[in-house]
């Protein structure tokens, strides 16, 4: 009899990027709701009509005297005896941090799920890049890619994945800063305390989180019969089941507890939780996370689920 | 003796350990089945410490069980048949061995119950007195068992019966009044004639011990006769013993022992003699040379048939002049016509009697026909009658000359009157007569009694008391109208009416064409001579037959055969079966002559004589077959084992598709299937069937796989680009790049080849050349790209690709070639190009040259019949075409233009347009003339 779990090799991202180019394809543009962002009003590339930082010309204005020497448009200056300092339009898209988890967990495909759990979170992260950077939003993903706002964003974080193999755990979260939404990916299934103690200083920084649990249908199902040697991808740690069979009631109640306490405790926070199989689409996950994100209240009374 | 015994019994206790095996084998745990966990802090969680081992599955214990068993009964080696050494040591073992035609079929076994009884008589330290009983000598003086061997081994079987009392005598004479130990008689099963003494005679020599070792008897079956028939061959047949209804393939074979017909003879139950047939034309039955009975491969099962089968040659002679311009009112011509299918005709070439008819005796004809001679010149006629005596049928028509001629004429059957007798006409009160039913002692009797037939006129017998039996057709009022009459060994026979349609209208009749075939028929055959010296001398020896019922070449030990007496004795020593004659005729001798019947062997009631089968196919050991069992049984349980302890899933995580174990499975049960015997089946679907297939429902563009992976990925790439280009621009839709292998796959299905030269892959064989030029003979296109337009910018040497093509096209029939010319249709096929770039821009198109070059400014575009079937470029079209799998180009074009790259698919659009349309785009310009002429 053949294992019903296995390991499996780490997703090429290139492949994956055609396929969540594939999945984003089938979602109408994500704006992220402009009520929820308190200072970005206007989102994506429409300036603010005055200036501030950002990327395009807004005017050009007399020197005065103190400013750093290294903002005068010498170009400009060059036209007539005054010396001019270039000023950008102020634009302020919002940024969204996306994560995935890439642990040696998430790298486990059983029967019963079409795809890795790996390659399922990577999908999901990509295609949310992807509808995002159509609406305009920055797309960053903490300790590989500094926030970008580019149309070809969802390709350049893959790049960035390419370069900078994530090694699981979530990372420094240092470098988010202000008040941004984060969507992490991952199946979250160390102790809830253990996450919780990771995602409660994130949310008193007034980050808006949005957690996708991504999990294979041999971990809720728990299909296994006689005697079964079962194996930790993360520790290594072995245990022996008799007859894994009469485990599975037992086993499902604690695979739910864990989940209801998640995503309760999430919910506490003001966070939303999407709960995701691998034998599901992961249009399932995408549309609901993205619902999310533009702010659809219906969806609210189902989080947790 | 029991039928089945251990040879060492003792090892069957251990199968009480049997039980100690299953509770052991119930005791061990399997492994476990290893799976990853991911939730493995929440199994951790709710796991309780336990560990209860599962028993192994119930099945792989009984399993493991059969194979224990298996291995015990195949040490205590069971045997079916023991036999054991019950040799009597009292006196030399005599054997007494049959190796007559019946022996023939199974005779390696009854040399192996042979063997075995002079090994016993080895072990025993016994001479052995062996003796042959179809044999012409017997020496019986009791030999070592090596001599005997070697004896034994050099015997061989007979076509011929036994000789028992004179094998018996040696035995005697050589025994010389001692008692044997055990005398083995290895019979036949055929008693030897009427009075059968063979088993009364062995019992006389007084031997300790009797045995009387025979087959199953089923071998003997002999063909004793075989009788043409008008519309089948009839054979006798005879056997053994009234066993059971059985039923018997014949077979006849021509003279190169070719099988031309097959027919059936069926006993009925507890019948000893039947009757088969084998139907088939009467052109075809001249043929048979041998008829056999199929699987039995012995001198009885096999009968030998002579000219008397064959066709007759026949002679024939007119007395009057042939006239070829009125042949009609020939008597010839009405005996050709009738006898020509059945018999070889031999006509006189000179009209002069006294040289035509030594002349065509000479040729030893059957039968001489001659019609209305009245009367042969003197030293002719002695002739004609020293030829008729050896043996010759002279069959003679009435007519005019017949009539007039003189009574003492010896060369007729009877008495004739003098002039001839005429029915009806206007002097006569008798009207023309019919004829009667033919007697039951004619050849023609059992034909139907012709009702249309009317004899005017005929020449009348002198009344003799014989004359009633020498009749074999008359009138209706009595009048002989066929006498007949024996002469020496020959015959004659009087048609007392000509040949002719004067006398009578038999001549028109299919009862005149039966008459001579059945007469002819009656005629000896292979041809008589005149000399009839061969009575005396006798026949040579031609061919003899062998024990297995073929011809072989004749041996020195037979003798002439007694003419005469082919078919009435049974072979001899001196005349073993065969033919005998030359190769002009032969007589045919058969084992047995007909109506012989073969007796079974007689044993006196209440003889102390032990009967035992054959031995040797009999005693056979089950050992192997249970090793076999157990090492499958050993075979299936590690492969269980393995199953269970998931090595296969091993395998099925580092190959990542599905099913792997049902594919390993699928790979044993293939290869058992292998392993079994192949079953014919007369499929004619091949491999490779189902490629060819898929490849017919749609257009395929194709590339020639040079063996260099970057090479063949662009080639890949870029026809599936142009693919791509073709559906989104064109209605032609092709289906996936197909990578070819010239050397072996079919290349008729594709329209257009892409063949990238590459000077570092390896040089095609001279074979896959062949098969490209074939392909062009065939209306395939070839289109060669170099790749090598900016490779060597002093553009005066060739680049290594281009020498590459060069040694293709050596080996290849290509026409002469040009640059695509401006109004050739390649430049207006779909889109209108003025140059054909790919990846570079720069390098001509060439294709076939149009010799016949007009110019005809009104026509736009021309084209020759037919399609280019080469093209060669330098450009790198595949290059341009590439794509990814998103759709983006895979190399820049040089320069970087990405309107040269569209130019280029346009050129694939143009190229694969013109392959698939051929001319029909050029013949477009004739459009207006068209519509012109129809006054449009």
């Amino acid at each position: 009899m053949a294992s019903v779990g296995q390991i499996v090799e780490p997703t090429p991202t290139r492949d994956v990027l055609s396929r969540a180019q594939a999945r984003a394809a089938l979602i109408p543009d994500c704006m992220v709701e402009a009520q929820r962002l308190a200072n970005t009003v206007i989102a994506g590339w429409h300036g603010r009509r005055k200036r501030g930082i950002g990327e395009n010309f807004w005017q050009f204005r007399p020197y005065v005297d103190g400013e750093s020497l290294s903002r005068i448009d010498w170009r400009r200056s060059a036209r007539d005896d005054h010396t001019y300092v270039r000023d950008r339009e102020w634009e302020a898209a919002h940024t969204v941090w996306v994560w995935a988890d890439l642990s040696p967990s998430m790298m486990y495909k059983s029967t019963f799920g079409t795809v890795s759990k790996e390659s399922r979170a990577l999908v999901i992260m990509l295609a949310l890049a992807e509808i995002l950077a159509r609406s305009g939003e920055r797309i960053g993903c903490p300790g590989i890619m500094e926030p970008i706002a580019a149309r070809n964003a969802a390709e350049r974080l893959a790049t960035a994945l390419m370069h900078n193999p994530a090694t699981g755990g979530l990372p420094d979260t240092g470098m988010i800063r202000g008040s941004s939404d984060v969507v992490l990916i991952g199946d979250f299934l160390d102790p809830v305390q253990d996450v919780m103690a990771r995602l409660g200083p994130l949310a008193r920084r007034g980050l808006k989180g949005h957690v996708i649990e991504v999990a294979d249908p041999a971990e809720e199902t728990f299909p296994y019969t006689g005697r079964t040697e079962f194996t930790d991808p993360e520790s290594g740690q072995k245990i022996t089941a008799g007859r894994a069979e009469t485990l599975k009631d037992d086993y499902a109640r604690a695979y739910v507890a864990r989940r209801e306490t998640l995503a309760e405790s999430l919910r506490h926070l003001g966070w939303s939780f999407v709960p995701h199989r691998t034998d599901r689409l992961a249009s399932e996950a995408l549309v609901a996370v993205h619902m999310y994100l533009s702010g659809m209240p219906a969806m609210r009374a189902e989080r947790g689920r | 003796m029991s039928a089945f015994a251990f040879a060492f019994p003792a090892v069957l206790t251990t199968l009480v350990l049997l039980p100690v095996i299953w509770w052991l084998l119930r005791l061990t745990p399997p492994k476990p089945q290893a799976e990853v966990f991911p939730p493995f802090a929440i199994l951790a969680s709710i796991l309780k410490r336990e560990e209860t081992p599962a028993q192994s599955p119930w099945w792989l214990t009984l399993l493991r069980m059969l194979m224990a068993a298996a291995v015990v009964f195949a040490i205590a080696d069971p045997v079916f048949n023991p036999r054991t050494n019950t040799l009597a040591s009292s006196g030399p073992l005599a054997l007494v061995v049959d190796n007559t035609w019946a022996s023939a079929t199974d005779w390696q076994s009854r040399v192996d119950t042979a063997t075995t009884l002079i090994d016993d008589a080895e072990s025993r330290n016994v001479p052995i007195a062996l003796v042959l009983t179809a044999e012409r000598q017997h020496d019986a003086v009791p030999v070592d068992a090596a001599t005997a061997r070697t004896r034994l081994a050099a015997a061989e079987p007979r076509p011929l019966l036994a000789d028992r009392t004179a094998a018996i005598a040696s035995l005697r004479t050589a025994l010389d009044g001692a008692a044997p130990g055990t005398l083995a008689f290895i019979s036949d099963g055929m008693a030897g004639g009427e009075t059968d003494e063979t088993v009364a005679a062995l019992q006389g020599l007084s031997p300790a011990d009797l045995r009387l070792i025979e087959g199953d008897g089923a071998a003997a079956v002999a063909i004793t006769a075989a009788v043409n028939g008008a519309d089948a061959l009839t054979v006798a047949l005879t056997r053994l013993d009234g066993g059971p209804a059985r039923s018997l393939p014949l077979t006849a074979y021509d003279s190169r022992s070719r099988p031309i017909a097959t027919g059936t003879a069926s006993f009925a139950a507890g019948a000893t003699t039947t009757t088969g047939t084998i139907t088939a034309p009467f052109e075809l039955r001249n043929d048979f040379a041998r008829i056999s009975i199929d699987g039995l491969a012995n001198a009885g099962g096999a009968y030998l048939l002579d000219d008397g089968f064959r066709r007759r040659r026949v002679a024939f002679l007119s007395g009057e002049v042939v006239d070829a311009s009125q042949p009609l009112l020939s008597p010839l011509h009405y005996i050709n016509r009738a006898l020509a299918p059945y018999a070889d005709l031999i006509e006189p070439n000179v009209a002069d009697l006294s040289i035509a008819i030594p002349q065509i005796l000479e040729q030893n004809p059957s039968v001489l026909i001659m019609a209305d001679i009245g009367r042969l010149p003197e030293d002719v006629q002695s002739e004609v009658q020293r030829w008729i005596e050896a043996g010759g049928m002279l069959i003679r028509f009435a007519g005019p000359r017949l009539a007039a001629a003189p009574g003492d004429d010896p060369l007729v059957p009877v008495v004739l009157r003098k002039g001839e007798r005429a029915l009806g006409g206007a002097l006569s009160w008798s009207e023309p007569q019919p004829l009667s039913a033919y007697p039951s002692n004619s050849p023609f009797f059992g034909m139907r009694a012709p009702q249309d037939i009317l004899i005017k006129r005929q020449v009348l017998a002198e009344p003799t008391p014989d004359l009633a039996e020498r009749t074999w057709a008359s009138l209706a009022d009595g009048t002989p109208l066929v006498t007949t009459g024996p002469l020496g060994s020959g015959r004659i026979v009087l048609f007392h009416i000509s040949a002719e349609t004067g006398w009578s209208n038999l001549p028109l009749s299919g009862d005149f064409v039966e008459m001579l075939r059945r007469t002819v028929q009656l005629s000896r055959g292979g041809g008589v001579s005149a000399e009839g010296g061969q009575a005396t001398t006798g026949l040579p020896p031609y061919r003899l037959m062998t024990a297995n019922g073929t011809l072989a070449a004749a041996t020195g030990e037979a003798k002439p055969l007694a003419a005469g007496d082919g078919s009435k004795v049974v072979a001899s020593f001196d005349n073993p079966p065969g033919l005998y004659g030359s190769e002009d005729g032969y007589v045919a001798h058969n084992l047995f002559p007909p109506e012989h019947t073969i007796r079974p062997l007689v044993v006196p009631e209440g003889a102390s004589i032990l009967r035992e089968p054959l031995a040797g196919k009999e005693t056979w050991s089950l050992k192997p077959y249970l090793f076999t069992l157990a090492a499958l049984l050993l075979i299936l349980d590690c492969a269980i084992v393995l199953l269970i302890g998931g090595a296969f899933a091993a395998a099925a995580r580092r190959v990542p598709r599905r099913g792997t174990t049902a594919a390993v499975l699928l790979a044993l049960f293939a290869g058992a299937l292998m392993a079994m015997p192949q079953q014919g089946h007369a499929a004619d679907s091949k491999p490779g069937d189902e490629t060819i297939l898929s490849r017919l429902d749609t257009t395929h563009l194709a590339y020639v796989v040079t063996g260099e992976s970057e090479v063949d990925r662009i080639s890949e790439r870029g026809l599936a680009g142009l693919t791509e280009f073709l559906t989104y621009r064109t209605t032609l839709e092709p289906g996936e790049p197909a990578g070819i292998d010239i050397e072996k796959d079919e290349l008729a299905l594709y329209p257009i080849i892409y063949w990238p030269v590459s000077a570092t892959a390896s040089m095609p064989s001279n074979a896959a050349i062949s098969r490209i030029d074939a392909y062009m003979r065939n209306g395939g296109t070839v289109l060669f790209d170099t790749r090598d337009q900016y490779i060597n910018l002093d553009g005066n040497a060739t680049s290594p690709n281009t020498e590459r093509l060069q040694a293709i096209l050596a080996n290849l029939d290509i026409p002469p070639l040009e640059p695509v010319p401006a109004d050739h249709v390649l430049t207006k096929s779909f889109y209108l190009l003025a140059n054909f770039p790919g990846r570079y821009a720069g390098s001509p198109l060439w294709v076939e040259a149009e010799l016949d070059r007009a110019e005809d400014p009104s026509r736009p575009a021309r084209a020759g019949d037919g399609v280019s079937p080469i093209m060669i470029t330098g450009n790198d079209f595949a290059g341009a075409w590439a794509i990814d799998t998103n759709g983006m180009a895979l190399l820049p074009t040089v320069p970087p233009d990405e309107l040269q790259r569209e130019h280029a698919f346009r050129s694939g659009v143009n190229i694969m347009m013109y392959m698939l349309t051929g001319n029909y785009k050029a013949d477009q310009v004739h459009v207006p003339a068209l519509l012109e002429r129809l006054g449009q």
